[in-house]
């Protein structure tokens, strides 16, 4: 090894660093070194194993792999020079115009491809205009529009930020190194309020019949080409008009308590409205476009399908953002268009909420709101509205939400119910992730509310074994406490239910797993039927006590009146489960269909597997695979045909779409039980009569008509 | 034995007894690997990343050949993670036209037996959601599909872990230990992920 040291040798290219020290030039010593180590060769070292050298290359990123070419501009100020970013945008005011639209319709494409899941520094920051926000301010438009997209961002970023459930989109707020914030963001509105204003002028004064023009003011034109005047007009004012109304949107839906709501949906209408004239700009745009247009006018992401002046996405590597090495697609500007149209649907649901004081209406609300899969930023705004300050809507006190599930203030005293409106609140910001993370996350929880539960019980066995007078006062709170334990366990229940449904929803079961589920389904929701019957008596009961309005109801009464419509649904669910459950396992025992021998492991072991995370909670005691084993063992045709489950629900269903009339949300979903219990017990008919193993017979499990209930599909090969 | 097919494509009869599996036996085999996962997958990997696989757990990465040419590999590695040993699926690839004659199911099936001799309670790995080759290949060996891993994949691209238990002789469920995995982490990804599209 050479050694080539100078010691003690004061080098005056170098910064002094103090008294005992000195620069050494090792420039020959590292040569040498890797002179040494050939291609793909690596040293080991006690702190430096093979997995620290595969980590440390993160390969493409310019960051960290010194290796990559760097092509394209190394900085903004270099992009800048070389008029990658001119202002104006052209000496020619028409396609100064043109161009600016361009941009404005690449940053939507920018945003709507950030709000999907990637890096503000590959999308809406490739924008070099805004890199450098101040050097538009001799253009008023892109100036304004700029501002009031960067306003925007930190408005959504809040949002997302302070919902703090983003964990797998995490992504979406990292901004380090971007030039976020910038003074007089403030004034966007009123900037982009007088751009507005003087682009309807021109509008207004290019609309005007000749005779009237002399007596119009004096109005400089937009562009230079009066018969594109209109065209060019219009195309700029619902632009920006859209982006002023989705701005209000964000600012009227972050008011405290749901305030701002019924304004809310006011801009959502307009946003939509704009929208829809932007999409009609397309026509216009196209057909006076000037510069080379895209490749694929289609993927295009500019109305005029030219490509936008203005934009690197390269230019961010270097930077603290992260920039994942792979190249991302910009969504087209249709498909920009179509995810505003969507997240401004799902903003409007939101907005059109009841705030309904009873969790079980929040609840049902939420999951139906996540069927039509809303994405990041609706997700973080419902769950925004829901809890706000420890409280539901940012207004009722947890203690009094699960009070009024229970039907008795007294409930408060209780000293779970703190705790348990903690866990509420952990339950809604579940419910409004995403499916995937929301799943994994109320496995989770199941433990917390399965432990509370069992606290919940041991303090009223205590209770119980102490208040060994019969005082009227004790036993009532003796009754609450058994109330509170009856609304935990069903809530553990239904957090079980839905994450056995999720399963369907994210398609982590095969065929073969099937039977399984439901038959765990079917479990859970006897025992969720059994606490909510339990619930809605002792409500009943107290009501009763209490001497309020439902006095009418007699003894008797109470004991004949009609189930509930919530009983009865969950009656249909079960029916359904069990149904399904046992026509699986008959078609295994008696078709030898869905069987699938492991060669490492068994059934058993995927049942395990499965509902580890439900049988670690230890919400259901003696459950276990040799019960499911020996349940479907005794499955066959003529009892699933003789109990008629599917038959149940048809007539149930009958019921419940009276019960339902007003409502639509509740009897489409009854239609839908409806339609899976039609169709099953038609193909269990026709299976049923082949009799015996058919071969010819092909029978598979479609999501047909529920994501989670499946329709059996009978076919002959 | 080679046949034309209709439309110029050349397609292989191979049965097979002609392919022949091997153990990682060396630097020599490291090429090998290499160019197959460079030319199939599009996760782009330095050379560190298949070191570290193939020197710390050779005896997990397999090789298929074909009249002496390499046409599949698989390459693993397992370790304890949170208290339980399990292997984990890196790379699977297998070149085109030997797609569909079972080789990637070979290749996998003998690393996973190594797993399992070597005491591991499961294996583990993630393939994109729209990889159907992939899911039923390891559905019929026994994976279950235990989570799902939303835009896992920077094209956005969901995940599924899949997950093997090897059936243990003590089984009792309420004394699993927790397995679930912490938040994927974008920049520290377990090993390489990618899988290979299509069989």
């Amino acid at each position: 090894m050479a050694t080539t040291e100078k010691r003690g040798v004061k080098d005056d290219r170098f910064p002094s660093t103090g008294e005992q020290t000195v620069w050494a030039d090792v420039s020959p010593l590292l040569t040498s070194a890797c002179n040494d180590l050939q291609d793909g060769e690596l040293i080991h070292g006690e702190n430096f194993s093979l997995f620290a050298a595969m980590s440390a290359l993160e390969i493409m990123d310019p960051k960290m792999d010194s290796g990559i070419e760097s092509c394209g501009y190394r900085s903004v100020e270099e992009a800048i020079e070389n008029g990658a970013a001119p202002i104006p945008l052209s000496s020619d005011r028409t396609v100064d115009v043109q161009c600016t639209i361009d941009v404005m319709d690449h940053l939507l494409a920018c945003e709507a491809t950030w709000h999907k899941g990637h890096s503000l520094a590959q999308t809406i920051f490739s924008c070099i205009y805004l890199l450098k926000l101040e050097r538009t301010s001799s253009h008023a438009l892109l100036h304004s529009y700029c501002r009031i997209i960067r306003a925007t961002c930190n408005a959504v970023i809040s949002v997302v930020s302070d919902a703090r459930t983003h964990e797998e989109e995490d992504l979406f707020t990292m901004a380090h190194g971007l030039p976020l914030k910038g003074e007089g963001d403030e004034k966007c509105l009123s900037m982009l309020n007088a751009v507005e204003e003087t682009i309807s002028r021109q509008l207004r004064a290019c609309k005007a019949p000749s005779s009237k023009k002399k007596v119009l003011e004096d109005i400089e034109p937009l562009q230079t080409n009066l018969d594109l005047e209109e065209g060019f007009c219009k195309a700029l004012l619902c632009r920006i008009r859209f982006r002023k109304h989705f701005y209000h949107v964000l600012m009227c839906m972050r008011k405290p308590q749901g305030r701002g709501l019924d304004l809310a949906r006011k801009h959502i209408a307009a946003c939509l409205s704009e929208l829809s004239c932007i999409h009609k700009s397309l026509g216009f745009l196209r057909s006076n476009a000037c510069g080379s247009s895209q490749d694929d006018i289609e993927d295009g992401t500019t109305a005029s399908g030219c490509q936008a002046v203005g934009f690197d996405a390269s230019l961010n590597s270097r930077l603290l953002a992260p920039t994942p090495p792979r190249s991302i697609r910009i969504l087209s500007w249709k498909k920009a268009l179509e995810y505003y149209e969507k997240l401004l649907q799902d903003l409007d649901i939101i907005c059109s909420f009841s705030l309904d004081p009873l969790l079980e209406g929040v609840l049902r609300f939420v999951v139906q709101f996540q069927r039509s899969q809303p994405d990041l930023v609706a997700r973080a705004h419902l769950q925004l509205l829901l809890v706000q300050d420890g409280k539901l809507y940012g207004r009722d006190p947890f203690y009094d939400v699960i009070s009024r599930a229970i039907g008795d203030q007294e409930v408060q005293k209780n000293k779970f119910v703190g705790h348990l409106g903690q866990l509420v609140i952990n339950l809604l910001k579940i419910l409004c992730t995403n499916a995937a993370w929301q799943r994994r996350k109320l496995g989770k929880i199941l433990q917390d509310w399965s432990v509370t539960s069992v606290q919940v019980e041991l303090a009223c066995k205590i209770e119980c074994e102490e208040k060994s007078n019969t005082s009227a006062d004790e036993n009532a709170c003796l009754k609450l406490s058994k109330a509170l334990l009856i609304w935990t366990e069903e809530q553990t229940y239904w957090i079980a239910y839905r994450f056995l449904m999720l399963g369907f929803e994210l398609e982590l079961y095969s065929p073969n797993e099937y039977c399984m589920v439901y038959w765990f389904m079917y479990i859970i929701l006897i025992k969720l039927l059994e606490k909510a019957q339990l619930r809605i008596a002792g409500s009943i009961d107290t009501t009763k006590r209490k001497g309020k309005k439902k006095r009418e109801l007699s003894k008797d009464a109470s004991r004949d009146a009609p189930m509930p419509p919530s009983i009865l649904l969950l009656q249909c669910y079960i029916f359904l489960s069990e149904g399904l459950a046992m026509m699986l396992a008959a078609l295994c025992n008696e078709h030898k269909v869905f069987q699938r021998p492991g060669i490492f492991n068994t059934e058993q072991e995927r049942f395990i597997q499965h509902f580890e995370l439900l049988q670690k909670a230890r919400i259901l005691d003696h459950i276990s695979y040799v019960l499911f084993e020996e349940w479907t063992f005794r499955s066959c045709f003529s009892t699933v045909v003789k109990y008629n489950y599917f038959g149940d629900v048809q007539r149930i269903s009958k019921e419940l779409k009276n019960s339902f009339a007003g409502d639509p949300d509740r009897l489409a979903e009854v239609r839908q039980i409806e339609q899976v219990a039609v169709h099953n017990r038609i193909a269990l008919n026709v299976i049923n009569h082949a009799g015996g193993h058919d071969p010819s017979l092909n029978v598979s499990f479609e999501f047909s008509h529920h994501p989670c209930f499946a329709v059996a599909v009978v076919k002959r090969s | 034995m080679e046949e034309e097919g209709g439309e110029g494509v050349v397609e292989l009869s191979i049965s097979a007894s002609e392919i022949s599996y091997e153990s990682y036996g060396g630097e020599h085999h490291l090429p090998l690997i290499m160019r197959l996962v460079d030319q199939e997958l599009s996760e782009p990997y330095s050379i560190f990343t298949y070191r570290y696989f193939v020197y710390l757990w050779p005896q997990l990465s397999f090789l298929a050949f074909h009249n002496g040419n390499c046409v599949g590999t698989v390459v693993c590695k397992m370790g304890e993670h949170r208290n339980t040993f399990r292997g984990y699926i890196a790379m699977l690839v297998v070149i085109k036209p030997y797609r569909g004659k079972g080789i990637a199911t070979e290749l996998v099936t003998r690393s996973i037996e190594v797993m399992r001799e070597s005491g591991c309670e499961e294996v583990t790995l993630e393939a994109e959601v729209t990889n159907k080759g992939a899911l039923a290949l390891y559905g019929r060996l026994g994976f279950i599909r235990a989570k799902r891993l939303f835009r896992y994949y920077l094209n956005g691209v969901d995940a599924f872990r899949l997950k093997l238990l090897f059936p243990r002789p003590e089984l009792n469920p309420s004394l699993l230990e927790d397995y679930d995995h912490c938040h994927h982490d974008h920049h520290m990804q377990e090993g390489c992920s990618q899988h290979y599209h299509g069989f």
